[in-house]
């Protein structure tokens, strides 16, 4: 107590300190950015060739970046604003049992407490809808958020978080994609599966096309789990006006789904929900969804104050989402001459503990897996399984990357081993305008040949 | 010592969501003097989207990127947009925008037409004017014209469009449709030194060719591919969230989590394929996530190319080449007759 | 207690508890929200400024510890007759995406352009090397800083005067 005392004494000495120092001092030395020239003029001039498309064209946002000046969110401070921290559970699968909040009640400068059963739909999702804002009672992952503090400082809000005793009863739990898949693994989120999205795509017929094949090459390919890892960590701002409306300025790639998510989780109507996308400091998927805004609404409203909830780094792994670790079987029967015509692919999705952007993750990759390639036999099979592990959502590239990874690598191993040459082999399968994808898609605007053809140019590749 | 090889990759990538509606509004008001104001609902992420729509309603109306300015990112102004994810922001929101900015333009074109004495279809609006089709001497400046349609005629042009890519959802049993409006490609090279006494893999070069159909700013374009090279290459040699038995996280923050630095990053080449692709905005597709999905194949087809070992799980890191390249050496000498 | 320094040339002066960072106390102190909180322990560089014209990473280091010496900032590069030729190209170039890392990369170029006008590719890539970019693959970055090391050599103009200023005093 006499710590929280001391800092918050501390605070009040440093604002009168500012406070005196701002009178004294006024601004810093900033350039204004109005008094720099601006070029091309502003007035548009008539009978000047406009030529936009294609135009190596100066980004609107390029000045105020290159200045300091661009206002991320954790540049903006609203007056009387409060800091909001979330514990988190630190482990990973096991039920609250006991949690006190007393002590962190009673800390000076501590405004709101908040647990996950105050919270009116404590459940959201941008498919299934199975991801508690504050998990209560049952923990699915370490970093699930347990219970939200908001204070004067950040400070204060986290000693009040770390004065918060939680006692856990430890679940049985899973952590590994292959075994979750096992009858007698611990079901995530009950039930008889851990399994909760599947996809099938066939075409042609693949047992057939492998009794025509002159060789069948089978690999096996992982991928781990990877951290978006954008320079600004997820950010977000809660204020309620006197007329009960609510504004949400978040570092959030997707506004429309983040009014409609506040709006079901606080039951509110849509239209009393404002949401004010900031400019992201860096996003590649991990900025698609809410994470604790109504956490933070619900703080301010509590608190008669507007409420900033800023990730550490350590949260910006452990309480977003990441790139879904993937399991991949391939097997491909290819004739000696190089024509690929059969293909079959099973993989396993790491889900971690919630949906989030897994089903969308699963019908690319499974998609995209032959590689664009015409394959007239294919037989597809993906799903995604729960885990005690950090939920996999969205990250830049939704599956490709990873079976690009596995289609690619079989490819050289073809080529060689059928000693024809990777580009020529590559060549002779490619896509063409008119060829049809492995879900029956007539294909316009496939240029691949023309990629593969300029890199090998401008590379400067020599046939060996 | 250090050995030398070469990779490549290609790859497709689709636009948008799998086989989901997801439409993007915009509106486009033009000013009294023929600058004008866009609206749209996604958000600057880094990639410069608010850009490239303006080049698309610039392109449009016969005026330049700079006499527009692009409001964005609020639910109370902006029209609903599906978001900055699924490289869908050129493709979709610049449909939604161009359709947009022509509905605004025929508003003009039509206090034109009474200017010029013609009819509104035998108007084209460049360079700052409305002038006649193949007459383009007979023309009004484009802020006289707003400014009539302002003030004379009532009609301050203002337009506004949705755009969903067309689909058809797969079905669940065979996974048949036509998920996605249309789909870009690129292939990828990379030069790599592996050193087989270390497993160390320094990645000299990556050429990075690129459809995206027509580049509305290559400048960008560049940047995209860029960016994409850098996560591909953590992706292919460094990164990877490391578990405890217990499922949490061991690796949680920048020192341990290692993504490339200036010191890891190569020489990056750019190419950008020509292409239109009727569909898109301008002949415009997509670029933002295509950029990194080969890079990582084509550092380890590089790895192979080098040493002769196949990297089957990623990261590859030091260890597992060094690893890969030790059990190939062991596996060599068992092959040795007695 | 109280710190003094020197920040883009003007002496500013604040009542601070020992434990502030100089992140902190340039952000929140003084409203120079340029540099970023990006990790908080020193591995991204985001809060990157020029003390004494070596760059720091600021969350690292205790506003007490700049007491008395020269801080630029981010904020402290444009003087109003233009940019910084490192923000001119960074701009013309597009060499900044989110913008996030932009000001410590600028400050590290601008620290390591001051100290040797003439760096080899691999002396900017040891420079930068501690500043962290998810967006660029730091391409246009690094080609735009040799630019501008190639203008700034064939044009023999002094520094900017903020920046020179404080040089002046501790260099």
């Amino acid at each position: 107590m006499a710590d929280v005392l001391d800092v918050l004494e501390k605070d009040h000495v440093a604002t009168e300190s500012l406070r005196r120092s701002d009178q004294a001092l006024r601004l810093p030395v900033v350039a204004p950015p109005t008094s720099l020239p601006l070029d091309p003029p502003l007035v548009p001039q008539v009978g000047e060739q406009t030529h936009a498309v294609g135009l190596r064209a100066q980004r609107p946002d390029s000045r105020n970046h290159g200045l300091g000046l661009t206002r991320y969110i954790d540049d903006i401070a609203l007056p009387g604003m409060l800091y909001a921290k979330i514990k988190r559970a630190g482990i990973s699968s096991a039920r609250i049992v006991r949690m006190d909040t007393s002590k962190a009640e009673a800390m000076p400068g501590v405004h709101a407490v908040l647990r996950g059963s105050e919270i009116p739909t404590n459940v959201f999702g941008t498919s299934i809808v199975d991801q508690p804002l504050l998990a209560d009672p049952i923990v699915r992952q370490a970093g699930d958020g347990v219970v939200a503090v908001a204070a004067v400082t950040e400070q204060i809000a986290q000693a009040a978080i770390d004065a918060i005793e939680i006692e856990y009863e430890p679940l049985p739990g899973v952590y590994d994609a292959l075994q979750a898949l096992e009858p007698g693994s611990h079901k995530v989120h009950g039930g008889d599966t851990n399994v909760y999205a599947r996809k099938v795509i066939r075409q042609g017929d693949v047992e057939k096309g492998f009794a025509e094949s002159d060789r069948i090459y089978e690999g096996r390919y992982y991928t781990p789990g990877i951290e978006h890892a954008p320079m600004e960590p997820f950010t977000s701002i809660a204020d309620w006006d006197a007329n009960g409306r609510l504004t949400v300025y978040a570092s959030i790639g997707r506004i429309t789904l983040a009014r409609v998510d506040l709006s079901r989780t606080l039951g509110i109507p849509i239209s009393r929900i404002r949401v004010i996308g900031t400019v992201v400091g860096g996003n590649f998927g991990g900025k698609n969804e809410i994470r604790h805004e109504p956490v933070l609404a619900l703080l301010a409203k509590k608190a008669g104050r507007p409420v900033k909830g800023r990730f550490t780094r350590v949260e910006e792994f452990i309480a977003s989402t990441i790139r879904h670790a993937f399991y991949m079987d391939y097997k491909t029967g290819v004739t000696t001459d190089g024509k690929i015509i059969a293909r079959k692919v099973r993989m396993v999705l790491d889900g971690g503990a919630y949906c989030s952007f897994s089903e969308t993750t699963l019908g690319k990759a499974c998609i995209l897996s032959t590689g664009p390639y015409v394959i007239p036999n294919t037989h597809i099979e993906g799903q995604v399984v729960y885990t005690n592990k950090t939920t996999a959502g969205s990250m830049r590239g939704f599956g490709a990357p990873q079976v690009c990874f596995a289609y690619e690598s079989q490819m050289d191993d073809i080529a060689r081993d059928l000693g024809i040459d990777p580009i020529e082999l590559r060549m002779k399968n490619f896509f063409r305008d008119g060829s049809m994808t492995s879900t029956g898609q007539v294909l316009h605007s496939v240029k691949v040949a023309e990629s593969l053809q300029n890199a090998v140019k401008k590379f400067g590749w020599e046939v060996r | 010592m250090k050995h030398r090889g070469r990779g490549l990759a290609s790859m497709w990538y689709p636009v948008g969501f799998t086989g989901y509606a997801n439409p993007s509004g915009a509106v486009v008001k033009i000013n009294e003097d023929g600058t004008a104001v866009v609206l749209t609902g996604t958000v600057e992420t880094g990639q410069g989207s608010l850009g490239v729509m303006a080049q698309i309603a610039a392109e449009a109306l016969g005026i330049a990127p700079n006499d527009i300015h692009v409001v964005s990112g609020d639910t109370d102004t902006c029209p609903m947009d599906t978001g900055a994810i699924a490289s869908r922001t050129t493709y979709i929101t610049g449909n939604a925008v161009r359709l947009a900015a022509e509905r605004a333009r025929e508003m003009l074109f039509d206090v034109a037409a009474g200017m010029l004495r013609v009819k509104p279809d035998m108007l084209e609006a460049k360079d700052h004017k409305i002038q006649v089709k193949s007459f383009p001497s007979r023309n009004a400046a484009i802020g006289d014209v707003a400014y009539k349609a302002y003030n004379d005629v009532g009609t301050p042009p203002i337009g506004s469009a949705m755009w969903n890519p067309p689909m058809i959802p797969m079905d669940p049993e065979t996974g048949q449709g036509k998920p996605f409006g249309t789909y870009v490609y690129a292939t990828q090279i990379a030069e790599v030194d592996v050193d087989d006494e270390t497993g160390e893999v320094e990645v000299l070069r990556v050429t990075a060719s690129h459809d995206c159909g027509v580049a509305i700013n290559p400048m960008l374009v560049e940047g995209q591919i860029d960016g994409g090279v850098h996560m591909g290459l953590g992706f292919g040699l460094y990164e990877e969230i490391l578990f405890d038995k217990t499922g949490k996280q061991i690796n949680s923050n920048l020192t341990n989590y290692i993504i490339p630095t200036t010191l890891d990053m190569p020489d990056v080449d750019e190419d950008i394929v020509e292409n239109y692709d009727e569909t898109g905005p301008f002949g415009a597709k997509a670029v933002g996530e295509p950029s990194l999905v080969p890079t990582a194949v084509a550092i380890t087809n590089a790895i192979y190319d080098a040493v002769g070992v196949r990297i089957t799980a990623l990261p590859a890191t030091s260890e597992r080449v060094l690893a890969a390249i030790k059990a190939k050496r062991a596996a060599e000498q068992k092959q040795i007759p007695a | 207690m109280n710190v003094t320094l020197t920040v883009n040339g003007e002496t500013r002066s604040a009542e601070v508890p020992p434990e502030t960072t100089l992140l902190v106390f340039l952000r929140e102190y003084l409203n120079l929200t340029g540099a970023k909180t990006g990790c908080d322990i020193g591995d991204c560089g985001a809060c990157t400024v020029i003390l004494d014209g070596k760059a720091v990473n600021a969350c690292l280091m205790l506003a007490a510890q700049a007491d008395g010496r020269d801080v630029i900032t981010i904020e402290g590069l444009a003087t109003r007759e233009g940019l910084h030729p490192l923000q001119k190209v960074f701009e013309e170039t597009g060499a900044l995406q989110c913008g996030f890392c932009g000001p410590g990369v600028i400050l590290s170029a601008k620290a390591l352009l001051d100290e040797n006008p003439a760096p080899s590719k691999q002396e900017i890539r040891n420079a930068l090397a501690g500043n962290l970019c998810r967006c660029t693959g730091y391409v246009k970055m690094i080609d735009g800083i040799q630019e501008v090391a190639e203008t700034m050599r064939s044009v023999p103009t002094p520094a900017l005067p903020a920046a020179s200023k404080g040089e002046q005093k501790h260099g």
